[in-house]
């Protein structure tokens, strides 16, 4: 090895780091994206959870969506209304409403108020006990293995005696919860106050066939759906209008969870 | 190997994996058939087959007789449900089956005015019939698979596929042989091996029919090698319908003892050697295969005109006082079963709707028998499997286990961990749930269970595309 060599190899490289650096600089030019700096705003004014509860992939995606094809500026869950405010702000456009969906868990029985429950040795998740007939007699009402528990990032929803309750005070309202569900008894629900009230149950056969399997199963007897028509049946299950509750109906709404002879239907929401 | 029975297959008698299971058949095995009292009401769901749900064809408080039908079938692989005692019927309740199934039933509650056809009658009457093999050649093929449809005939071994389906004449699909399943594999079940036992020739005549609709040049009944009697009966029953009423030549298969030999796909290996694509049915192969209860069906539908209102099951089990071979009607609930069998023992732990190695678990006593439950098996404590689930060692005994060359554990973890493309990718859906993967698994992971559920979200996974 000789001076020579060495000069040979160092020269060599250098020359290369600089033609290198020129196609770099060349490929800057050529290929350069234009980026809407709206977009960078966008995603800056967003929470940064990447829940998914908007319905994109995750908050880059939302903010690409809202600046180029778009989409509406008040569906991220979590920001709420400033949020929506602010993406309205940097877009130039009115933010409309900023609605609050929350979950709720259509069931209201705790283990010891449904029938028919048994020792379940299987694999502990609702996915597999909802596919076996002996865990308890309900088909439709929560199982309580947690699912929907393993799929919360936020720590906002617990099983307490057999029976998913969801926090609504760390609650972001992502709906990670509601895909989990086997039996599909957690729903999006519109949340007009901080309480609001839901019928806890989703067993949709009739009354006889409820009573035979739960303490607390709503039997469609219809007494709610007179006091106030924010209550309507569904088939042989009363149900909740979507937008059908504001303050105002506080009376009512009391009257029939008075009436309400299974004690069904209640205010979800955060404790006030 | 010794058997000698097996001259004459292509195939080898038996096929590569499964399990030995104790086979625990002795609690019934030796049990004449005996028949339940007729009950007070019968609950009948509308779904009790593989296929689309039937339509109620009663109204509420219709007086039906025995062969009634309460229930019809307007889709192709459906099959419609008839009354097994008569009495008034009821407007449609819901029931759920030992599968998770939640359905419409009706309920026929007996009364006293209509008149009675008692079980033992309809029992005697099939076991003292004279069957005529010389009038099955006068059969038109067309005929035998709508009687069959009509009578609302589902595989009685378990996964209740209707008959009729398999039995339709279809031009694409040559149909070279005729297969009538009685290994009855299942430990501790022995309806089918009662029914070889004690009314052969009514197989053969309906193995013969089931021939005839499928145009079968062959007619082959697998037997496990651990029924000898039964295939001695078998054999002297098919000795009797001389070989020349038919064009379809009946032999018996005596394949080896391993579960899960009463598979289709793998009875199929043994005795013809040849291998049904994955996903496929036994029709691309040329095979029809159809079980020994249901052959008995066949020919109460096609030749005594008489739908499928009873059937033969197994009440078994070391929880179960007397255990029997019963003939029952369609609907009975189970505790009425369980107390014509003397009860459960105290030490009863664990009731299952089939055998335990393919069966559900169940626990309503209320629970009806429907067309495809084989037995009601109650096991006691120590019959039971338990202990804890320890992590998977990858010692592959499952892997050696599987009769379909899957690799359970893949799949049960795929499953756990919601992996619905790794699901797929290792073909979740070509497993049918034997259980020799359970069975076998040191680490008493639940495999199966696992692998149903597996199966459930791929399902969903797919439903969410649409």
């Amino acid at each position: 090895m000789t001076i020579v060599t060495i000069g040979i190899a160092a020269g060599t490289m250098l020359v290369m780091a600089v033609i290198m650096s020129y196609i770099l600089g060349w490929a800057n030019v050529k290929f350069h994206v234009e980026v809407d700096p709206r977009v960078e705003a966008v995603n800056n004014a967003l929470p940064g959870a990447n829940c998914g509860g908007c319905g994109f992939i995750g908050c880059s995606d939302y903010a690409e969506a809202v600046v180029k094809d778009n989409a509406p500026v008040n569906k991220c869950p979590v920001g709420g209304a400033a949020c929506a405010a602010e993406v309205a702000g940097i877009m130039g456009i009115e933010a409309g409403e900023a609605l609050i969906f929350r979950p709720v868990v259509h069931c209201g029985a705790t283990a010891d108020e449904k029938k028919g429950r048994t020792d379940y040795f299987g694999e502990q998740k609702c996915a597999a006990a909802t596919l076996v007939a002996g865990v308890q007699s309900c088909t439709f009402g929560c199982l309580g293995f947690g699912d929907c528990v393993a799929a919360c990032k936020y720590d906002a929803i617990h099983v307490e005696k057999g029976l998913a309750v969801v926090d609504y005070e760390k609650c972001i309202g992502c709906g990670a919860c509601v895909k989990a569900c086997p039996r599909n008894i957690v729903t999006m629900s519109l949340f007009e106050e901080d309480r609001v009230p839901a019928v806890l149950c989703s067993n949709k056969d009739k009354g006889k066939d409820v009573t035979s399997v739960c303490d607390k199963g709503c039997i469609g007897c219809k007494a709610c759906t007179r006091i106030d028509d924010m209550f309507v049946m569904d088939g042989d299950i009363a149900i909740t209008v979507g937008d059908g509750y504001s303050a105002e109906k506080v009376e009512n709404v009391d009257k029939a969870i008075e009436k309400c002879p299974n004690d069904c239907i209640n205010y979800v929401g955060k404790t006030v | 190997m010794g058997n000698s029975k097996f001259k004459g297959f292509p195939g080898r008698g038996s096929f590569r994996h499964g399990v030995h299971p104790p086979d625990n058949k002795s609690y019934s095995a030796g049990a004449a058939i005996e028949v339940m009292p007729s009950p007070e009401q019968v609950v009948l769901p509308l779904l009790q087959h593989i296929g689309a749900p039937c339509q109620p064809a009663v109204k509420a408080k219709q007086q039906v007789v025995v062969g009634d039908v309460v229930a019809s079938a307007k889709a192709f692989v459906s099959a419609p449900v008839h009354a097994s005692i008569a009495g008034k019927a009821t407007k449609p309740g819901v029931v759920t089956l030992p599968t998770g199934r939640h359905l419409p039933a009706i309920t026929i509650k007996a009364d006293k005015d209509l008149p009675v056809t008692s079980t033992q009658e309809i029992w005697d009457s099939l076991k003292s019939y004279e069957w005529d093999f010389a009038e099955i050649k006068g059969f038109d093929p067309h005929d035998i698979a709508s009687a069959v449809h009509g009578a609302g005939i589902v595989g009685l071994g378990g996964a209740a596929f209707p008959t009729h389906v398999k039995l339709m004449p279809d031009e694409k699909k040559v149909i070279h042989t005729m297969m009538v399943n009685g290994c009855e594999c299942e430990p501790y079940l022995t309806p089918d091996y009662r029914i070889m036992l004690e009314i052969p020739e009514a197989i053969v005549a309906g193995a013969m029919l089931a021939a005839r609709a499928v145009s079968a040049k062959q007619v082959i009944i697998g037997i496990e090698d651990n029924k000898p009697d039964a295939v001695e009966k078998m054999e002297a029953a098919i000795a009797k319908t001389k070989r020349t009423v038919s064009d379809a030549d009946i032999r018996v298969a005596m394949v080896k003892t391993r579960y899960p030999q009463g598979s289709e796909k793998q009875l199929i290996k043994a005795v013809l050697d040849l291998e049904v694509p994955l996903g496929g049915l036994p029709s691309d192969v040329g095979v029809a295969m159809s079980n020994v209860g249901s052959m008995v069906a066949v020919a109460n539908a096609v030749i005594r005109k008489v739908p499928l209102t009873h059937r033969v099951m197994s009440v078994t089990g070391g929880g179960i006082k007397n255990p029997k071979n019963i003939f029952v009607p369609i609907g009975i609930s189970v505790s009425e079963v369980i107390e014509f069998c003397g009860g459960l023992k105290p030490e009863a732990a664990r009731m299952i709707s089939g055998g335990p190695m393919m069966g559900f678990a169940f626990s309503d006593m209320n629970t009806p028998i429907t067309k495809g439950t084989s037995g009601i098996t109650v096991l006691t404590r120590d019959e039971l499997a338990g202990g804890l689930e320890t992590s998977c060692v990858r010692c592959g005994r499952c892997v050696e286990a599987c009769p379909m060359n899957l690799v359970p554990t893949r799949l049960a973890m795929a499953s756990r961990y919601g992996n619905v493309p790794l699901a797929i990718q290792y073909n979740i859906n070509a497993c049918f749930e034997c259980g020799c993967c359970t069975y076998a698994c040191p680490a008493n992971i639940k495999i199966v269970q696992l692998v149903r559920t597996g199966k459930a979200m791929v399902a969903a996974s797919k439903q969410n595309e649409k």
